[in-house]
C-alpha cells in the first residue's frame, strides 16, 4: 500500500509537477508543439496526394493518409520519448538537481521511470492529436483492434526505455552530442517506416530497419488500428518486439548505470 | 574507533586526485576528520582547497581515489543506500529547483521523492515551508524568490527526510546580512538534534555556529579546534600602521585596511618580526577567527595562480 501511494505520489509529481505544469507555463511553446505534431500529417497528406494513387499503390500503402497517420502518431513514442529523456537529464545537470535524485531513494533509475512517464503522457496526446486529425482526413478506425494495438505499444515503450537509457547513459559521459538521440530523432522518420513503407528502400538500408523495434511496431500497429488483425495476426509483432525489450532492457540499464558508475568516479556528475 | 565517534562523520586518510592533461592534482590529501554525534562543524579554507569535493565525496556523489569516510557509521564506498539516508544536503547554488514551480511545489516534488505519500508530501512542505519561514511565499514562483530565500527553501528540502547528518555547503553565499543571520538562527534550531558539517567563507558565521572547525588548504587539513582553541593557538594580535609603499608580500594578508597611504595591519606577536623599523605599533588585542584566517591560510592559492581549481561541479562553489 505504502509503495503504490509512493509510487502515485511520483507520478503526480513528475508527471503533472514537472512535466505538465511547466510545459504548459510556455505558452508559445505549447502552441508551437501541437503545430509540430499537427503539420506533418498535413504535409503528407498533400504529398500522397500530389504523387497520385498508381504511385502510392506501387509501394503497396493503398491508403496512404492511414498509413502516414499511424507512422507519425506513433513515432513520436520512440524519438520523442528518447529526446525528451537524454534532454531532461541534461536539464537536470544544468540545473544542478541530477544529484538531488541520486540522493534520494527514487535513485537515477526512478527518474528515468517517471520521466518517460512524462514523455509517453505527452507522446499520448501527441498521438491522439494526430489521430483525429486522420479522422477529419478520412481515416477509419472502425476495426481497430485496441487490444492488439495496446500490446504493441507497451512492448514498443519497453524497448524504448532501455534505448532511452542508453541515451542517458551517454548523455552521464559526453555531456552535449548524443549518438542515440542524434539518431532516433532524424533517422527514424526515413529507416522505420513512419512515412513510406521500407520496402522501398536499398537493401542493406532495409535490413537497418528492421534492427530498430518502431518498424516491426508500426508494422504492428498499422495492421491492428487500420486493418483490425486479430491477436493470433499479431503474434509475429509481439514476439518480434519481446524479443528487442529482451535485449534493449538489461543492455540499456547496464549502459545507464556504467555512465553514472563513470561520473561518480570521475566527480563530472554535475558538469555539464 | 569510538564506535566512529557513536555515529557522527570520521574520515579515514581520504584522497581525491583530479587528472587533468597528464598532471595529477590532488583536491585532496590524507584528509582524517573526526566530528561526533550532535556536534556543528566548520571547514574553512580558500577557494579551491577542497572544501565542495569533501562535501561531495561524503554524500556520495564522488568516489575518494584512496581512503574512505564514515557517516552515521556507514561507510561511503560499501553503505552508499544507508549513507544516503543519513544525509541532508543543500548546496549554495541558486538553480538547483525548478524555476517556474512554487516553493511549495518544488518541496512536494523532492518530498515525492524520498517516498512520501502525495498527502504525506504535502503536508511535510507544509511543516518545512513554515519551519524555513517561508510560508507566506508558499505558492511564489521559485524564479521570484530572493537568494535568502533560495538558501532556505534549500536547507528545508536538505530536511524532508529528518536526516541526522546535514552537509550544507556555503549556505549563506551572497546572501545579505540580515537574510544570514536569519539562516544562522535556523541552523542553531535543528542543531541541538543533528550532526552538520558546513562549508563557509564567513568567519562571523563560522565562529557563531561551530563547536569545532577545520582549516583546509591546499586539500589538507591544517589545523582543527574549537574557535578558543584556534585563537589560543594564534596568541595576542599587534595592532600596526606601515606605509602602504612598504606593506611586502608576506604581510599583505594582514592588512585589514587602508587609508590615506597608511595600512593597518593585525599581525600575530609570533610573526611580529615580519614588520620592518618604519611600522607603528598601536596595540595589541585578542585574536579574531579572521586573523587566525588570514595567518594560517593566507591568500588564496588559486587567487596567486599556483593551483589548479577543480572543474566546477554544477553550480557548487568550490
Amino acid at each position: 500500500m505504502a509503495s503504490l501511494s509512493s509510487f502515485i505520489s511520483r507520478i503526480y509529481s513528475f508527471v503533472y509537477l514537472r512535466g505538465f505544469k511547466i510545459w504548459i507555463s510556455y505558452k508559445t511553446q505549447v502552441v508551437l508543439n501541437v503545430l509540430s505534431w499537427v503539420l506533418p500529417v498535413f504535409t503528407y497528406y498533400f504529398v500522397g496526394t500530389s504523387l497520385g494513387q498508381r504511385f502510392i499503390s506501387s509501394i503497396n500503402t493503398p491508403n496512404y493518409t492511414a498509413f502516414v497517420v499511424i507512422g507519425l502518431a506513433f513515432q513520436g513514442y520512440v524519438s520523442s520519448v528518447i529526446t525528451t529523456i537524454s534532454g531532461r537529464m541534461r536539464n537536470e545537470q544544468l540545473f544542478g538537481t541530477i544529484e538531488y535524485y541520486m540522493l534520494s531513494p527514487t535513485g537515477v533509475f526512478g527518474m528515468l521511470f517517471y520521466s518517460a512517464a512524462w514523455g509517453f503522457v505527452l507522446n499520448t496526446i501527441n498521438a491522439i492529436v494526430i489521430i483525429l486529425v486522420g479522422m477529419g482526413l478520412g481515416v477509419s478506425f472502425i476495426n481497430a483492434n485496441i487490444l492488439g494495438a495496446f500490446i504493441i505499444i507497451i512492448e514498443l515503450l519497453i524497448s524504448t526505455l532501455g534505448l532511452s537509457m542508453m541515451a542517458g547513459g551517454i548523455v552521464m559521459i559526453t555531456k552535449q552530442g548524443n549518438p542515440i538521440s542524434f539518431f532516433f530523432s532524424t533517422i527514424t522518420t526515413l529507416l522505420s517506416g513512419t512515412v513510406f513503407p521500407v520496402s522501398v528502400l536499398p537493401k542493406y538500408i532495409k535490413l537497418l530497419s528492421y534492427a530498430i523495434p518502431l518498424t516491426p511496431a508500426l508494422n504492428g500497429l498499422r495492421l491492428a488500428l487500420l486493418d483490425g488483425a486479430s491477436l493470433s495476426q499479431l503474434s509475429y509483432y509481439f514476439i518480434v518486439l519481446l524479443i528487442f525489450d529482451i535485449l534493449l532492457l538489461p543492455l540499456g540499464a547496464y549502459i545507464y548505470k556504467i555512465g553514472f558508475d563513470i561520473a561518480r568516479k570521475d566527480g563530472t556528475l554535475s558538469e555539464y | 574507533m569510538n564506535n566512529l565517534l557513536a555515529k557522527g562523520i570520521t574520515t579515514i586518510n581520504l584522497t581525491r586526485e583530479f587528472k587533468n592533461k597528464g598532471l595529477t592534482i590532488k583536491a585532496l590529501d590524507n584528509i582524517n576528520i573526526e566530528i561526533p554525534k550532535g556536534v556543528v562543524a566548520s571547514l574553512v579554507g580558500p577557494n579551491g582547497a577542497g572544501k565542495t569535493t569533501l562535501i561531495k565525496i561524503l554524500s556520495t556523489l564522488m568516489l575518494p581515489t584512496r581512503g574512505t569516510a564514515y557517516i552515521n557509521g556507514y561507510d561511503i564506498i560499501k553503505d552508499v543506500k544507508n549513507i544516503r539516508s543519513s544525509i541532508g544536503l543543500a548546496t549554495g547554488g541558486e538553480s538547483t529547483f525548478y524555476f517556474r514551480l512554487t516553493g511549495y511545489e518544488n518541496l512536494v516534488f523532492f518530498a515525492s521523492l524520498y517516498g512520501l505519500s502525495l498527502r504525506e508530501a504535502k503536508s511535510r512542505s507544509k511543516e518545512l515551508l513554515d519551519l524555513v519561514g517561508l510560508s507566506n511565499f508558499a505558492n511564489y514562483p521559485y524564479m521570484k524568490y530572493s537568494l535568502g530565500m533560495q538558501r532556505r527553501l534549500s536547507l528545508a528540502r536538505a530536511l524532508i527526510n529528518d536526516p541526522p547528518i546535514l552537509l550544507l555547503d556555503e549556505p549563506t553565499l551572497g546572501v545579505d546580512p540580515i537574510s544570514a543571520r536569519e539562516f544562522r538562527r535556523l541552523i542553531k534550531t535543528i542543531s541541538s538534534k543533528k550532526t552538520i558539517l558546513l562549508t563557509s567563507h564567513y568567519m562571523g558565521e563560522v565562529e557563531e555556529l561551530s563547536d569545532i572547525i577545520f582549516l583546509i588548504k591546499d586539500g589538507k587539513i591544517i589545523l582543527n579546534g574549537t574557535s578558543q582553541e584556534l585563537k589560543y593557538k594564534l596568541g595576542k594580535i599587534v595592532e600596526a600602521i606601515v606605509p602602504v609603499d612598504q606593506v611586502s608580500e608576506n604581510i599583505s594578508r594582514f592588512v585589514v585596511g587602508i587609508r590615506a597611504n597608511r595600512a593597518y595591519l593585525r599581525v600575530p606577536k609570533t610573526l611580529i618580526n615580519l614588520i620592518d623599523g618604519n611600522s607603528e605599533i598601536i596595540g595589541e588585542s585578542e585574536p579574531t577567527l579572521e586573523d587566525v584566517y588570514a595567518a594560517i591560510i593566507g591568500s588564496s592559492p588559486i587567487d596567486k595562480g599556483n593551483r589548479v581549481k577543480p572543474m566546477r561541479m554544477g553550480r557548487w562553489q568550490a
